[in-house]
């Protein structure tokens, strides 16, 4: 198929359409809204199920029914409408159904505003809901990728029944850019054994997340954790650039790891060797990857648009080996390429230490600034 | 209870600070405006995130204490606040009162409202009511008229705008006074002096009280803003939004004079989003909304009867 000019949240629903979304449960919030109003059309159109539901714990509880019937299934929100689906995404994942969910990431915390911001990393990596579950989360840095992965992400969590969530901020929803589409794929003329679709000449299928037995609910904890295991083995992707012979490099994901990335040029076009690492899996996190990088370089710079949330899980791998520093703009905020480039030229001129949090260093810089 | 305002005897008082960035014509605005004159310079207000919270509490046009809530969270903040001051023993200096959008109100805030009056807190709550999610650029709610070219119930192949019947949709008034409040009421943004009296006797009462007013939109319904007043008179004069009042959820008191029956085509004609409806082949669901009208009033009379 030839590039279109594609609006980032229309390229994502239509995307969905041809993988095969055979579901989709909404509720409006910028900036995610144009996702609800293409599939409002769309879904009809091809006799799919579209529903308006009426607060997004409605769309997300819609969308743990429907995935027991077997659905390949999806819902889509910004920041606080996911913070509102947190119970429901829980139930999903202790009940070991396959859904998809797309995080259209805004300012925050509270209302905040629509700008594009990644504030949303620890709540959607780290479970968000309670207890132990482990969503596949994907970040896309560019529409195409988003395309591609919003396929992914349906594949991955039919293949281990799992949470998987495409991970996008303001900017990757609402920009224009030329992508290519997937062909019109066929749905799924097979559904799993596990789907409740009447038990006519079957045994019942039952989906529940209650386990009174503690010891009951501790085998499906190992049984969600073994699972996840298995995705860390093999789910791990990342992108590497200008590696190969940098002394210093950037650990950035989406929208961040995109400008980070601008930055790296203009760092090489000075002459600086610097790379750039982006995680395409938030979670498995390519912790390996940034351990093996972190022996090879001098220091790691990871920039985000928060407050540094994924610098904790640099750090947490590479257990004080080498310098780190953070680099953030939060509360709706993209860092210029320009920003980040004087980080880089600031880490290769400076002092570089083990000592202390990154993150309490460049508070103290960014407070001294204004 | 006192004498009702008239047009001389009416607050000078206002509450709404000009330079606000929402619509010219916005309907919900000139709601905040009549319902500040009249609950005064002790109101706290308790505004939903909507169109409101953006272009009118964010603007810095309340000024009166102004509390910003979550879209699914007015009624649980009025029951903090009103426990609040009674726990600091300043419940009666107070007027407190929430805003919220039909969204906020019908759809995601239902269940926190529900409960805010079954306990019985003490607040005016009133729903301005512009039949959608305007604020994210005008999806449908669960208040959105049969019919309505909304983003997210398109004019197409499979479907002609929003497609649940009026009969169907929720009736939020006779919703709360079916949990025996002391008094719901309808309103509009056309009859302002009508509207400021129904203030004036909720905030007199020591209870929950519920105002749903019709909030013409003119961005998303589709008409010049200074209609506003004009669409608002049609809704009643139609009877697609009769004026009544329920009191201690039985005494229905129907405002018929108002509310003499012109044609719903009048209405519908007037509005962008209807505009599909004026084809021909249409014709039969133009005919469909009458007649869900004329049994919506039957059922009002039927009511106001008793």
């Amino acid at each position: 198929m030839a590039k279109e000019l594609l609006k980032g949240n229309v390229a994502i629903a239509e995307a969905a359409v041809r993988y095969g979304l055979e579901a989709y449960f909404g509720y409006p919030i910028t900036p995610q809204t144009e996702m609800l109003e293409y599939l409002s059309k769309r879904m009809p159109e091809l006799g799919r199920v579209f529903v308006q539901a009426e607060s997004e714990l409605g769309a997300v509880n819609m969308v743990y029914g429907a995935a027991c019937t077997g659905a390949r299934v999806m819902t889509s929100s910004s920041s606080p409408g996911i913070s509102l689906m947190m119970e429901g995404l829980s139930y999903i994942a202790g009940t070991e159904l396959p859904a998809v969910l797309v995080d259209v990431m805004r300012g925050g915390p509270g209302l905040g505003n629509i700008a594009p911001s990644q504030q949303d990393y620890n709540q959607i990596t780290h479970g968000g809901g309670h207890g132990d579950y482990y969503p596949i989360v994907l970040a896309p840095a560019s529409i195409q990728e988003a395309i591609d992965y919003i396929g992914l992400a349906f594949d991955l969590s039919e293949k281990y029944r799992s949470l998987a969530v495409l991970l996008i901020d303001g900017s990757l929803g609402q920009m224009m850019e030329p992508a290519e589409l997937p062909e019109m794929q066929p749905v799924r003329a097979a559904y799993p054994h596990w789907a409740a679709r009447g038990a006519t000449g079957r045994g019942r299928i039952v989906h529940t997340s209650i386990y009174l037995n503690p010891i009951e609910q501790e085998k499906t904890n190992f049984r969600i954790l073994s699972r996840w295991r298995e995705v860390q083995a093999n789910e791990v992707r990342f992108k590497e650039y200008y590696l190969d012979d940098a002394e210093y490099a950037i650990i950035a994901f989406g929208t961040a790891g995109r400008v980070a990335l601008s930055a790296v040029r203009a760092a090489r076009a000075a002459g600086i060797k610097v790379g750039l690492l982006r995680p395409i899996t938030l979670a498995p996190f390519p912790g390996n990857a940034v351990r093996e990088l972190a022996k090879r370089v001098q220091s790691l710079l990871v920039v985000e648009m928060n407050n540094g949330q994924m610098v904790d899980d640099v750090l947490a791998n590479i257990h004080d080996q080498t310098p780190v520093e953070f680099y953030g703009r939060p509360g709706g905020n993209v860092p210029l390429a320009d920003e980040i480039l004087a980080e880089i030229e600031r880490i290769v001129k400076g002092k570089l230490t083990l000592n202390g949090h990154p993150r309490d260093r460049w508070l103290d810089r960014m407070l001294t600034k204004s | 209870m006192t004498t009702n305002y008239t047009i001389k005897t009416l607050p000078d008082l206002e509450q709404v600070a000009p330079g606000r960035s929402g619509c010219d014509g916005c309907g919900a605005v000139m709601a905040a405006r009549w319902i500040s004159k009249i609950t005064g310079q002790s109101t706290i207000m308790v505004n939903a995130t909507g169109c409101m919270c953006v272009n009118y509490g964010y603007a810095g046009a309340p000024l009166h204490p102004y509390i910003h809530s979550l879209f699914e969270n007015t009624g649980s903040i009025l029951s903090g606040i009103d426990a609040g001051l009674r726990a600091l023993g300043k419940r009666r200096e107070v007027n407190l009162v929430g805003l919220a959008g039909d969204g906020g109100t019908v759809d995601i805030g239902f269940q926190s409202l529900s409960g805010a009056v079954e306990r019985q807190h003490r607040f005016l709550y009133v729903c301005y009511d512009n039949e959608g999610y305007m604020n994210t650029g005008g999806q449908r709610s669960g208040a959105t008229p049969y019919g309505s070219n909304t983003a997210t119930t398109p004019v197409g192949s499979e479907q002609q705008g929003e497609g649940l019947s009026l009969l169907r949709r929720k009736n939020m008034v006779l919703v709360m006074a079916a949990h025996g409040i002391p008094y719901a009421a309808t309103a509009s943004i056309a009859y302002p002096l009508d509207f400021m009296n129904k203030v004036k006797k909720a905030i007199e009462i020591d209870g929950p009280t519920y105002l749903h007013v019709l909030a013409p939109c003119p961005t998303s319904w589709g008409f010049a803003s200074e209609e506003s007043v004009k669409i608002g008179k049609l809704a009643v004069e139609t009877r697609f939004a009769p004026l009544y009042e329920v009191e201690q959820g039985k005494k229905i008191v129907l405002d018929r004079r108002r509310s003499k029956g012109t044609p719903i085509i009048e209405y519908l004609k007037a509005q962008k989003r209807f505009s599909h409806l004026l084809k021909p082949e249409n014709q039969h669901r133009v005919d469909e909304i009458q007649s869900q009208i004329d049994e919506s009033w039957r059922y009002l009379e039927s009511l106001a009867q008793e």
